[in-house]
């Protein structure tokens, strides 16, 4: 019952805290105050609130909104076809490896950011499983250990795009690593909406499949499902939908990891309510993690500061609190 | 009518993982609607060729036939129709349920989602393994023999022809053991036929309609002429350390 309370509040929540999201700015001429005053009487600096509201605050919000959602997806989709809850794209290298493809395509403007980003994100976790697995078996340790091997790799590599591009790219790059939603854009919404869904739909599919998945592939085989197949398309759609949200938003480090434990914690291990449960709830976190740092620092931190401290803390006192069973 | 009987029918099958060969150019028959067990020592390549059987490992020569059809052939649902299979032990990383597990022995009749049928069979299936009762528990935190319960109700949910079981009595106690076994001729009633590797072989001739064993890198049955209790033929398989004592027209077994 009180899983159930847990589980529509997290769906109901996004929409009026979407709304709620477009009230909040550093924007001295869009005050609360001041957006009533537009809509109900159409006074004040009508134009100028319309445009703070629709041009900067709903873009910003919505690409917030999606990015959260698809880390936190993706995280939970390679926990489960990897069998290792220690994972999510940061880990898995990934992040760095979507990093470096974007920092390189924003430096020499050979390939779209997002594809590139999409192209280097499979490869570092295409290399992270290579490295990782032995006798057709990966263990938790040995993934983690390639992932971070691979990670070091591709920001050593993405050093050395900053080391060779002039200072005006060098600024827009290194501003984009440190993880931003503040120059969000519709531009910036529309090239990343359609390779997030994309991906995110996939999972959404594949969500029970998840768990036959996450038993072992032997389990999976003898029951009908092709491991082999069923890993491959998860991994590319959830590479699809982090590398996206990295390519729009810069590294947030650990926010797969954390979102994906906070859910299990809160509604239990089952990926078919799981699955939803994390692009909603990644999505509205990060969210309110990005309202907050908006409302109470009046200049722009990179979002990766407050998820963490934010984020952290939170799932320390869920991970005290609920017993989920990991110690056995 | 000849060829329906049989469960298996194995010709010329060799294996190997990358070294040595482990079982070469085995020729056995399974028949159907019985309890088979197979028997060997240690290291004989009991697991592996049931694993073979259960189509989890790749043989190199040979070929393996299900009720007539060649296994090479048929499609991962296909198959997962015609035989189950038990993993010697099975550790779970995510904390599911007993329900979401058994659940998952559906997946070869669920496109993507289950469905009210599959909730009923996977209940069903918990109920016939006498499990139901740990249906909202954590599997993780299962004794090894209430797992192994679980996973054969997750064969139960998946309800093949054939269950192929690597060693199902190895984690319970002597309770378990005896409903276990009686769950399993019940089955073969019904008309399943059951494969199952088991290390002692007191259960097995005790229990047993067929015995096999695994020997120098053969599957075979004893002679016509004499049963598989035989001690002078069990002398062969476990190189003399037995001794056997008469027990209800067939005997038990003690190391020696």
């Amino acid at each position: 019952m009180k899983k159930r309370i847990i589980s529509i509040s997290i769906y109901v929540l996004p929409l009026p805290l979407i709304l709620a999201s477009l009230f909040i700015g550093p924007s001295q001429s869009a005050t609360p105050e001041a957006i009533f005053r537009a809509i109900f009487y159409d006074t004040g600096n009508v134009s100028l609130i319309h445009s703070v509201l629709l041009d900067v605050r709903l873009p910003r919000i919505l690409l917030t909104f999606l990015v959260g959602g698809s880390l936190a997806i993706s995280g939970c989709s390679f926990q489960a076809i990897f069998r290792n809850p220690l994972t999510d794209s940061y880990i898995l290298g990934l992040s760095s490896g979507a990093a470096f493809g974007a920092a390189l395509a924003l430096a020499y403007s050979f390939l779209p950011v997002q594809l590139s980003a999409f192209l280097f994100g499979l490869l570092a976790v295409g290399l992270s499983y290579y490295m990782a697995r032995k006798n057709k078996n990966v263990s938790i340790v040995s993934l983690i250990l390639a992932g971070i091997i691979v990670s070091g790799i591709f920001t050593a590599l993405l050093t050395i795009v900053q080391f060779f591009s002039d200072p005006f790219r060098l600024q827009s790059i290194v501003h984009w690593t440190m993880g931003n939603l503040h120059n969000a854009s519709w531009e910036k919404l529309e090239s990343s909406v359609i390779p997030i869904t994309a991906g995110v739909f996939i999972l959404f599919i594949f969500r029970w499949r998840l768990n036959v998945l996450a038993l072992g592939d032997d389990e999976a085989r003898t029951v009908g499902i092709n491991p082999e197949r069923d890993q491959l398309i998860v991994l590319i759609a959830a590479t699809l939908a982090s590398s996206s949200a990295v390519a729009a938003a810069g590294i947030i480090g650990l926010y797969g990891l954390i979102v994906p434990h906070i859910v299990r914690m809160l509604n239990g291990p089952d990926n078919r309510q799981s699955i939803p449960l994390n692009f909603l709830f990644g999505g509205a976190f990060l969210l309110i993690i990005d309202d907050i740092s908006r409302t109470i620092a009046g200049f722009e931190l990179p979002i990766g500061v407050f998820t963490m401290l934010i984020g952290a803390p939170f799932f320390i006192f869920l991970m005290k609190k609920t017993n989920i069973g990991w110690n056995s | 009518m000849e060829q329906l009987s049989k469960a298996i029918s194995v010709t010329g099958l060799s294996f190997a993982y990358s070294g040595p060969v482990i079982l070469k150019d085995v020729d056995i028959e399974i028949e159907s609607g019985k309890l088979t067990f197979i028997l060997g020592q240690n290291g004989s390549g009991k697991s592996t060729f049931l694993k073979i059987l259960a189509g989890l490992l790749h043989f190199q020569k040979g070929s393996i036939k299900i009720s007539g059809k060649e296994t090479t052939k048929l499609s991962f649902s296909e198959r997962s129709r015609m035989t189950g299979f038990l993993n010697q032990s099975h550790k779970a990383v995510f904390p599911f349920s007993v329900g979401d597990v058994v659940l998952t022995g559906r997946a070869g009749f669920i496109n993507y989602i289950p469905k009210k049928i599959d909730i009923e069979a996977a209940g069903q299936a918990m109920e016939k393994a006498g499990i139901l009762h740990l249906k909202n528990r954590n599997y993780a935190e299962l004794s090894g023999g209430e797992q192994q319960l679980v996973m054969i109700a997750r064969l139960l949910a998946q309800n093949p022809k054939i269950l192929l079981l690597d060693e199902p009595t190895t984690h319970l106690d002597f309770t378990n053991q005896s409903h276990l076994i009686k769950l399993l001729k019940n089955l073969v009633q019904e008309g399943l036929t059951i494969i199952a590797v088991i290390h002692d072989p007191n259960l097995a001739f005790l229990f047993g309609d067929d015995f096999l064993f695994v020997k120098d890198k053969k599957v075979i049955r004893s002679d016509e002429s004499s049963t598989a209790w035989d001690i002078d033929f069990l002398k062969t398989i476990y190189h003399g350390n037995i001794q056997s004592i008469p027990y209800n027209g067939r005997a038990l077994l003690v190391p020696s």
